[in-house]
């Protein structure tokens, strides 16, 4: 598991991930993208970095929940694959929902209805198919936003 | 219009790899992600591609040498193969991996092993020709702005 930053200048997150201060927003947002296929890791860094996110990226869900457990409020978001050998997207989905308040959103090369039916049942904020384009990263933010105003109102 | 005869010979290159069907609209996404920092990001990407998914195939070979097949493993082992594949914008290869899974739902052993067969010739043909594509590309050098005076 590696740690990055994004590029260009942003604030510095604040652990509460309050917005105010954060005028170059969503530069910086607090991106966790957890993939067991390297190639397809490579290249979800490199569109979030190219988004301003600051990125940290994970090849599996047992270190990816680790890394969120022992770094909890420094996260905006979560994009997990689906198919991962040990525990799968699903699995880290639940155990995300039932232990803190982040949104996740999942990703797959499976577009069967069922299977993003099941992702939406189970809580992902948003199902991606594989391959995912820049556009869509660059909106990501808008999770993130939604969920804080939901708990705030 | 390229006026550097190897950049015109790369343009053409790059033309044919999509008019045949090789690569698709997220070779573009990764030229796109390409910069100053990265200037060879397209080329890592492709490589780092070629070394993880010949693990994928020898399962996938080894899984079609055991009989009866186990048609939920190839068809796990191809669904891997088949995200990677689509990272890069392997057209064919993807088209090839769609279609091994329809075999394997439908339980079709002799489908399975045709297709794959056809897959890994793709998978060959791209690497050829991706690999011819880069090494042109870093012997034409870096692109030329309009900026800079000839």
């Amino acid at each position: 598991m590696n740690s990055s930053n994004g590029n260009g200048s942003m604030s510095t997150a604040s652990s509460s991930g309050a917005w105010n201060g954060r005028d170059q927003f969503p530069a910086g947002l607090r991106v966790l993208v957890v993939d067991d296929d390297q190639t397809c890791l490579m290249v979800f860094e490199k569109m979030l970095k190219t988004c301003l996110y600051q990125v940290t990226k994970c090849n599996k869900a047992e270190t990816a929940l680790s890394v969120l457990r022992e770094h909890k409020n420094e996260f905006d978001i979560v994009i997990s694959d689906v198919h991962m050998p040990d525990m799968d997207g699903f699995e880290l989905l639940k155990h995300i929902n039932s232990e803190m308040d982040l949104p996740v959103i999942l990703i797959s090369a499976d577009a069967r209805k069922q299977v993003v039916m099941k992702g939406v049942t189970y809580g992902a904020c948003d199902y991606l198919i594989k391959p995912v384009r820049i556009e869509t990263l660059k909106n990501i933010w808008q999770h993130v936003v939604r969920k804080k105003a939901r708990n705030t109102f | 219009m390229e006026r550097n005869p190897m950049r015109r010979q790369l343009a053409i290159m790059r033309q044919s790899l999509f008019d045949q069907g090789h690569v698709d609209e997220q070779f573009v996404q990764l030229e796109e992600l390409q910069d100053d920092a990265n200037p060879n990001f397209v080329e890592e990407v492709v490589t780092l591609y070629y070394r993880d998914s010949a693990r994928i195939i020898l399962n996938i070979e080894q899984a079609l040498e055991r009989k009866p097949f186990d048609f939920r493993k190839l068809d796990a082992y191809m669904h891997q193969f088949k995200g990677s594949s689509s990272s890069i914008g392997a057209k064919k290869v993807k088209a090839e991996s769609t279609l091994f899974r329809e075999y394997c739902k439908s339980g079709n052993g002799e489908g399975c092993m045709r297709s794959f067969q056809q897959l890994k010739k793709e998978y060959a043909t791209l690497r050829k020709k991706l690999g011819a594509y880069f090494q042109l590309a870093r012997q034409a050098g870096p692109v030329e702005t309009a900026s800079r005076p000839k």
